[in-house]
């Protein structure tokens, strides 16, 4: 992509080189600083936190201990865990099924669905969060792990991008299929999802990830402390009259090692389904 | 076939299971509550204790964050499902009231309250003379100052009145050593108006009087014009007075480290400064507020909380919370003639409004030179207006101090403000 | 096919919707039966536009919500094209661990992100005045003065969501095929030129699907002021999703929050398709 090789000299070539590398530097330290700032704090006692120190006296798993015993935080990671995935899972289902009717099926009032979907991608959470627990409610959903996943589904951006990703497959598979008598059952089943991997895969990867940081609808829907998520319960080691700083952070730690862990395996292969599903 | 005839026995045997579960279980209380993770410890095991004694409660104890009480309970409320014993801040008793989501005291109960009780906090939880919740904290605010800062700057003692104010906060400024003479808050309601409004009624004024306000008085005028001299001359440094939502933050660090000489708070931030100062708490000591030019004597604002009972759940989980909290706060549950209640908010360094408790833990009251400050203060002080839309008032006048805090607005237009908003806000809750 | 999703919608984003209208146009608290609900036509909607406190405290939640919308979203947009050519190029390594890096910044939970940045941001004693200390710049007051609060929020969303958006740009550059380059490069353009005549216009799409979910994300933001500032100081950092809770669920004034709803939505129509109208002209102007 830079073909820079042949336009400056040798010399040139290294300054530039070594630019870019300091620029990089900086910026990977000015973003990591933080990040690093949260690892030291999690190793901290109660009282060092209030001290501006960087590095903790005497480091210790003290806080990580009492965060996995002393609050069902273990409790909590599967709770959010549960709820992710079974979102994740069911939306993409759901949405691929009507990506494909959207983009394949023809039957009156297709584009007028469609806009109403594609109107919903402006209506966020707090504009309707009064009447939607209220309809929550009245079904009788709160408290329960029905109340946290169903409302959470249904996504008109994953709509979108499937519909687009559908619009731009070849048709001969599936001409060749109803030639065949399949049914649109069959070919979205055998034909539709196999060729759905790539988009499939990085839509999987950002529902999981805005369902894991989710924090507004879970803290308003569940009550009870056996359904709360790792959003839910990092919050709650606030008090009135103080914050247990330490805990926090620990408990944060908790949280995104595994998702980092994650991207870090996984990064290549992230990187291609982002790419190859077509996001234009 | 043989797997379907299990599941139907398995499941036709927990059906029975639960529903006999059902029957025993006579009430489910929840209680909400804003205590940290160490205080609802001692709540579940006071929790415990009852249970032992009456099988057929059982009782669970939900703790959120004080910043997220209010919205829990109003979204959670107004249900059967919501919680049934909450722990409220007396101003938001009138709308809770009015939206009938809380239950008045059973009569054996409110007569219990009123002899026990001082008629002051007693008010606060009562509309129209109906009692609809029992008080359990009471706070007051008191200048706490840095007794370090003062020898230093050569003062002896506490300033009692606002002239001493002044004069103080003077020598105790110094910019050099990004030191303030008297630490206001902003960013956080309570911070912002009730040492506020503890000046003004120490300048023998008030916020609302039968539900109008009166900050156009000349007793609030002295006050804004106070707060404006203390910005204007740099005794006061907004900047450092933020606080974020745990009510710790930068004005909370700048005391803490010596860096503001003076500043009026609550008792109960107490086990903040000693987690933040460690052995430097020997430092802090506290005075009355200081008296203003209209004033007479020392007075604070107090406000107080309660525990109030969900309306809509059921019959039977009411009657059971009115006992389980009727218990909790007399004479038996707790150790030396105490209430359970007193000793889980003494171990905060809270002060328990029950008279009997006031009593039992006179020593340990007396001994702590940090709270002498404030136990003097108690008897003069004026509760925080309870009223209808209280909340949205509370914000609002908060909104102004802090744009005076920050030089946008003058003390006049301040005031002007103030009470024009204050009037419209309160007309309008009272529809 | 169509039926679950639609369902879904249907129940809970429909009705909640058609409830916001209908509550908007009414007067009434929240935790209370709807039969406590009193109508009362616009009149929300005038108050909210009045020159009440409700008003003042709507618009400037409005424009506080705007204002930093157009900042995140101007922030982000050239960041993450100018990091998504950092992370791209061959000619020093460290592309792959910057990307990662960045991106990690999106996978902490958001609270403790606010947390450590309310602390970062201490005037006295955080990190960042000391280091500008260092670096001879005087300490600023971020969080703690109302000129600046709103700003540092941005900052804080910035260094959050960049790398989210980087990978984003990454992913677009990486479909502009090199032949393009090598065309450009036989004509005499130098890198710049390149930049703006090839990489640019054929990152348009990325860049408007970018900039969509950058408004989405910035319209919504919660967590920084409700973890934070509470929207101080002095209402600095009143955004409208904090002020609609707070009126619409703390202090139960159902039909204002409603109307401060509707009014959300109806922005967020009114900017979302003006930003398709224009690339769809943009597209028209291309062919």
């Amino acid at each position: 992509m830079n073909n820079a090789t042949t336009l400056l000299s040798r010399r040139q070539l290294d300054l530039v080189r070594i630019v870019w590398m300091l620029v990089t530097l900086v910026l990977a330290l000015m973003t990591i600083f933080p990040l690093l700032w949260m690892l030291t704090i999690s190793f901290k006692s109660q009282a060092e936190v209030f001290q501006p120190t960087f590095w903790p006296k005497a480091p210790s798993l003290k806080n990580f201990v009492y965060v996995l015993t002393e609050v069902p935080f273990l409790r909590y990671l599967f709770n959010s865990f549960v709820v992710s995935a079974a979102v994740t899972i069911i939306a993409l289902w759901f949405h691929s099924m009507a990506g494909y009717a959207l983009a394949r099926l023809r039957f009156p009032g297709r584009e007028a669905i469609f806009l109403a979907i594609f109107s919903t991608f402006l209506v966020s959470l707090p504009v309707i969060i009064v009447p939607l627990f209220i309809v929550v409610r009245s079904m009788g959903m709160l408290n329960s792990y029905a109340g946290l996943i169903v409302p959470a589904i249904f996504n008109a951006f994953g709509i979108f991008l499937l519909r687009q990703y559908y619009l731009a497959l070849p048709r001969e598979l599936e001409e060749a299929a109803i030639v065949d008598g399949a049914s649109y059952w069959r070919i979205y089943w055998s034909v539709i999802l196999p060729l759905s991997r790539p988009i499939i895969a990085s839509l999987a990867i950002l529902f999981f990830l805005a369902n894991w940081n989710s924090f507004l609808w879970p803290l308003t829907a569940t009550s009870d402390q056996s359904l709360w998520v790792v959003q839910v319960g990092i919050a709650s080691f606030r008090s009135q009259y103080a914050s247990s700083w330490n805990y926090i952070m620990a408990a944060s730690t908790i949280v995104a090692a595994p998702m980092l862990l994650v991207f870090i395996v996984f990064q290549k292969q992230i990187m291609e389904s982002i790419k190859t599903s077509g996001l234009k | 076939m043989q797997l379907l005839r299990t599941f139907a026995r398995a499941a036709g045997t927990a059906a029975i299971l639960l529903s006999t579960t059902a029957l025993v279980q006579a009430a489910d209380v929840s209680f909400l509550t804003h205590w940290g993770p160490d205080t609802v410890a001692k709540l579940e095991a006071a929790a415990a204790a009852y249970s032992k004694d009456h099988p057929d409660t059982k009782i669970t104890v939900r703790a959120v964050p004080f910043g997220d009480l209010l919205t829990t309970l109003r979204s959670s409320g107004g249900g059967s499902d919501g919680a049934t014993i909450a722990g409220i801040y007396d101003a938001w008793l009138p709308d809770l009231a009015k939206d009938k989501l809380v239950a008045p005291v059973p009569d054996a109960i409110a007569a219990d309250t009123k002899a026990n009780w001082p008629a002051g906090v007693v008010g606060a939880a009562s509309i129209g003379g109906t009692l609809y919740g029992i008080p359990n904290e009471i706070d007051v605010y008191a200048l706490n100052y840095n007794k370090k800062l003062f020898a230093a700057a050569g003062i002896a003692d506490a300033p009692k009145t606002w002239d001493e104010l002044l004069a103080d906060a003077q020598k105790l400024t110094d910019k050099s050593k990004g030191q303030q003479g008297f630490g206001m808050i902003n960013s956080w309601a309570a911070g912002v108006l009730h040492p506020f409004a503890s000046l003004l009624v120490s300048n023998g004024g008030d916020l609302v009087v039968d539900g109008k306000p009166t900050l156009d008085s000349k007793q609030a005028t002295e006050t804004f014009e106070l707060y404006e001299k203390l910005i204007k001359s740099g005794y006061s440094d907004p900047q450092m007075a933020t606080a974020d939502a745990n009510t710790t933050g930068p004005f909370l660090d700048n005391f803490v480290s010596g860096k503001t000489g003076m500043i009026i708070m609550a008792n109960w931030w107490e086990s903040a400064l000693k987690a933040g100062m460690g052995d430097n708490f020997a430092d802090v000591a506290t005075a009355p507020i200081p008296v203003g030019p209209s004033g007479d004597k020392a007075r604070s604002i107090s406000y107080s909380w309660m525990t109030v009972v969900n309306a809509k759940a059921s019959a039977d989980e009411q009657k059971a919370a009115w006992d389980f909290l009727s218990w909790l706060n007399g004479p038996t549950s707790g150790p030396n003639g105490a209430s359970a209640m007193g000793d889980i908010l003494m171990s905060m360094g809270i002060l328990p409004s029950r008279t009997s408790d006031g009593a039992a833990f006179k020593d340990k009251l007396d001994s702590d030179a940090f709270l002498k400050g404030y136990t003097e203060t108690l008897a003069n002080a004026k509760g925080f207006p309870v009223v209808l839309g209280g909340q949205e008032f509370s914000e609002s006048l908060q909104k102004t101090l802090e744009a005076m805090q920050f030089g946008q607005l003058s003390a006049a237009d301040a005031q002007k403000t103030a009470q024009s908003d204050a009037t419209e806000i309160l007309t309008r809750a009272a529809q | 096919m169509l039926a679950p999703a639609t369902g879904l919608l249907a129940v809970f984003i429909f009705v909640p919707m058609l409830l916001t209208l209908w509550l908007s146009l009414q007067s009434w608290s929240t935790q209370t039966g709807f039969d406590t609900a009193r109508f009362i036509g616009v009149q929300n909607f005038i108050d909210i536009f009045s020159n009440s406190s409700i008003g003042r405290d709507f618009k400037a939640a409005l424009v506080n919500t705007l204002i930093y919308t157009v900042l995140s979203v101007v922030l982000i947009l050239p960041l993450s094209v100018a990091f998504g050519l950092l992370v791209h190029q061959k000619l020093a390594p460290g592309g792959i661990v910057l990307r990662t890096i960045l991106f990690s910044t999106y996978m902490v939970p958001m609270i403790a992100v606010a947390l450590v940045f309310s602390k970062l941001y201490s005037p006295t004693e955080g990190p960042i005045n000391q280091v500008l200390g260092w670096i001879g710049i005087p300490a600023q007051t971020w969080l703690s003065a109302p000129q600046t609060a709103l700003g540092s929020i941005v900052l804080l969303n910035v260094w959050q969501q960049v790398g989210y958006f980087t990978v984003l740009a990454v992913a677009g550059l990486t479909q502009i095929p090199d032949s393009l380059y090598e065309a450009a490069r036989i004509d005499g353009a130098n890198p710049v030129q390149r930049f703006w005549s090839i990489t640019l216009p054929l990152l348009g799409n990325t860049l408007l699907f970018s900039a969509v979910i950058a408004i989405i994300n910035s319209v919504q933001v919660f967590e920084p002021v409700a973890l934070i500032t509470q929207g101080g100081p002095v209402n600095a950092t009143n955004v409208l999703t904090y002020h609609i809770r707070r009126v619409g669920i703390e202090r139960a004034q159902g039909g204002l929050g409603s109307a401060m709803a509707v009014t959300l939505m109806l922005v967020l129509i009114v900017s979302i398709t003006a930003l398709f109208a224009f690339a769809r002209a943009r597209e028209a102007r291309r062919a």
